[in-house]
């Protein structure tokens, strides 16, 4: 009952005055980024940053709210893109995309097909908090046990499941992990203080920040590849929320309650594994959702089936409170986005993992309060403000676009307030959107940046105290397990194309 | 698509190819050396730009032996030129912020952007190019006390 304790003193941070504000001004700020199809909730929190920072030096937990309310807020208005414009807003509202617009236009029901989403993201979101809420200190107790060796099996296995599980090419997510730890090793070595791929430049000693990376990669790269279909028209529907459509909802999840429940349990657990995040939780639970679904409204699936927006929806939302648990607890981020909250933890002075349960103990208990009033918040504004949220999309593309470009400016620049960080970005920017047209996956590259150096120190520390010998990631029985997950992950695609070879043949014989 | 794969490929491989250079005299452990663990600074780097390198040949080698879509990476014209138009006035902010700083850099390209690639009578684009940056003037210099870069002026006395 020590969590329940815990998580009273957690609300008693966030419900002071200036906390509570920049939570609700994250959530706000999220669900008009998660509205904007050029903008994600990943370069919306990197580009709010440097802003965060300032809020750190008032309040560290303020700081907090500010950045997991603009995930929180994402995760709802990527919502609003998908039903009412047939676009998804963020990726993880792809998955809305199949039964969601089809109810909206076809059924003439977008109220209805909204609330659901939105009452489904915070039976989601609500549930994931619970268990968040009871398996944090657990987890961070074992994790207080890990040495190097562990850590670095910890940090293996956050790599391998980028590998493992993204869809694209395995090869591509490799090579951009090498290049991520390549980027964060540039300026001198913590360890000898030696000069390292530097080529005698004095800018680079200092190492290239994983901000403006971020923000080039995600915050330009993707307002330059919409660029390109901005001249296309959108469908659109009008929407109207009636309180009718809210008992409607409640009422078809009162009949899909189980449904939702293990959407929810399979979406926190996908949250949880590293470096995935709500956007495969949202597919794998679509694809649940109509595997296990009775045979006659199987054949809804496609045209407006009320299960087809619930569980993507639920399954995202968890996914996206669970990719903070390994972030807090182990210093590993769940979800791109996670690796961005987990920079700015960096900037502001904080090590993420199991000592800050120790060491700011109302920081972390802050944090898990915001899921639950968060999560609020953001169902309430979306319910009240559905109708004006829906008309920044009316917004002029020639408007948004330089605002997002100087945001993108602003952020890379007020942190070390160098003109580098400046440059950095748009090199990045051009950058990402290339890798993202050869379809080179940038997750891979961003969790490698954001983990490169602490990747790097636990290698080097369990190599110099075990005297070289690489069978010390295999010494104890947390590393061993550890280290064999992490490498059958590794070979899951091998397997999986090896596989694939063997089946094309016999059907070809 | 195969060559802009290829293309792609290449250049990656020599990026690492010259870290893997620059940090060739760390590439295997040195007992010998008074370093921790005789491991010296470019032994991880190397690795991993090794690592990059040996992927990105065997991506090069598929992209050339398996089949590849037709059409090249790009929409049309009008999709090259959208990113054209958005690129080139990005990159003339950025290199000429360091003189005229932030604040006129940016008000310009408001305006510019407003007007030319927006199509906006030139009321709404001069608007757009005071009401936002004066905006962010405030915001940033005076409530979040966060410097963002000065023109020439500043010295000569103006706020900006």
């Amino acid at each position: 009952m020590e969590a329940i304790n815990d998580l009273l003193l957690g609300f008693g941070q966030i419900l002071e005055p200036f906390t509570l504000a920049m939570l609700a001004a994250g959530v706000l700020l999220g669900l008009v980024i998660g509205i904007l199809p050029g903008l994600g909730g990943t370069s919306g929190v990197a580009i709010l940053l440097p802003v965060s920072v300032f809020v750190a030096q008032q309040d560290q937990t303020a700081a907090i709210s500010l950045l997991a309310g603009i995930y929180w807020g994402a995760l709802f208005g990527g919502v609003v893109t998908s039903i009412l414009f047939n676009i998804p807003g963020e990726p993880w509202s792809v998955a809305l995309l199949f039964d969601g617009f089809p109810m909206a236009k076809r059924l003439g029901r977008p109220g209805f097909a909204l609330t659901l989403a939105f009452t489904a993201s915070l039976f989601g979101a609500l549930i994931a908090g619970v268990l968040f809420t009871f398996f944090a200190q657990p987890l961070a107790d074992v994790a207080l046990t890990f040495g190097p060796a562990e850590l670095f099996a910890v940090f293996l296995m956050a790599f391998a499941t980028l590998v493992g599980l993204e869809s694209g090419s395995p090869l591509k997510s490799v090579a951009m992990i090498g290049f991520g730890l390549l980027l964060a090793a540039v300026g001198f070595d913590s360890i000898t203080g030696e000069p390292r791929l530097a080529f005698g430049q004095l800018q680079l000693l200092s190492g290239i920040g994983f901000i403006p990376v971020t923000i080039g990669l995600f915050g330009i790269g993707e307002i330059l590849a919409s660029a390109e279909e901005a001249g296309v028209k959108y469908e659109q529907v009008a929407a109207k929320l009636g309180f009718g459509d809210l008992l409607a909802s409640i009422r078809e999840m009162r009949r899909k309650v189980w449904m939702l429940v293990v959407n929810t349990l399979i979406g926190f657990w996908i949250g949880v594994l590293p470096g995935t995040g709500a956007t495969p939780a949202s597919f794998l639970g679509y694809g649940i959702a109509r595997q296990y679904a009775p045979d006659k409204e199987k054949v809804n699936f496609g045209k407006g089936e009320p299960a087809g927006i619930l569980a993507p929806q639920a399954a995202a939302n968890a996914a996206g409170v669970g990719s903070l648990l390994p972030m807090i607890t182990l210093g590993v981020p769940g979800s791109p986005t996670a690796a961005v909250i987990m920079a700015g933890l960096f900037v502001w002075g904080l090590t993420p993992g199991p000592l800050l349960f120790t060491e700011h103990k109302e920081f972390v208990w802050g944090l898990i309060a915001s899921i639950y009033l968060g999560h609020v918040i953001a169902f309430v504004l979306c319910v009240v403000a559905t109708p004006l949220l829906a008309s920044i999309m009316r917004a002029p593309y020639s408007v948004i676009t330089p605002f997002i470009v100087l945001a993108s400016i602003i952020g890379a620049y007020a942190v070390n307030t160098s003109m580098k960080d400046v440059f950095i970005v748009v090199v990045f920017g051009l950058i990402g959107y290339w890798l993202r047209k050869m379809k080179y996956p940038l997750a891979p590259l961003v969790v490698a940046i954001v983990l490169g150096d602490s990747t790097e120190r636990e290698l080097r520390k369990a190599l110099i105290g075990s005297g070289g010998n690489p069978t010390v990631f295999f010494a104890s029985p947390f590393a061993a397990a550890l280290s064999i997950i992490a490498i059958l992950l590794f070979l899951l695609p091998l397997f999986q194309h090896l596989l694939r070879r063997r089946r094309a043949a016999a059907a070809g014989a | 698509m195969r060559p802009y794969q290829l293309a792609t490929a290449a250049v990656l491989i020599a990026i690492a190819a010259v870290a893997m250079f620059d940090t060739r005299a760390g590439a295997l452990p040195d007992p010998a050396a008074q370093v921790p663990g005789g491991l010296r600074g470019g032994w991880y780097p190397f690795w991993s730009a090794a690592l990059a390198s040996v992927t990105l040949l065997i991506v090069a080698y598929r992209s050339a032996t398996t089949p590849q879509p037709a059409q090249g990476p790009f929409g049309g014209r009008e999709g090259v030129l959208q990113v054209v138009r958005l690129v080139v006035p990005m990159l003339v902010l950025v290199i000429v912020m360091g003189w005229l700083g932030f604040y006129v850099a940016g008000a310009l390209y408001l305006g510019v952007f407003a007007r030319y690639i927006g199509g906006y009578r030139w009321i709404w684009a001069v608007a757009s190019a005071v009401v936002i940056p004066v905006v962010i003037f405030f915001v940033f210099e005076k409530l979040f006390l966060v410097p963002l870069p000065k023109s020439f002026l500043y010295t000569q006395g103006l706020p900006f």
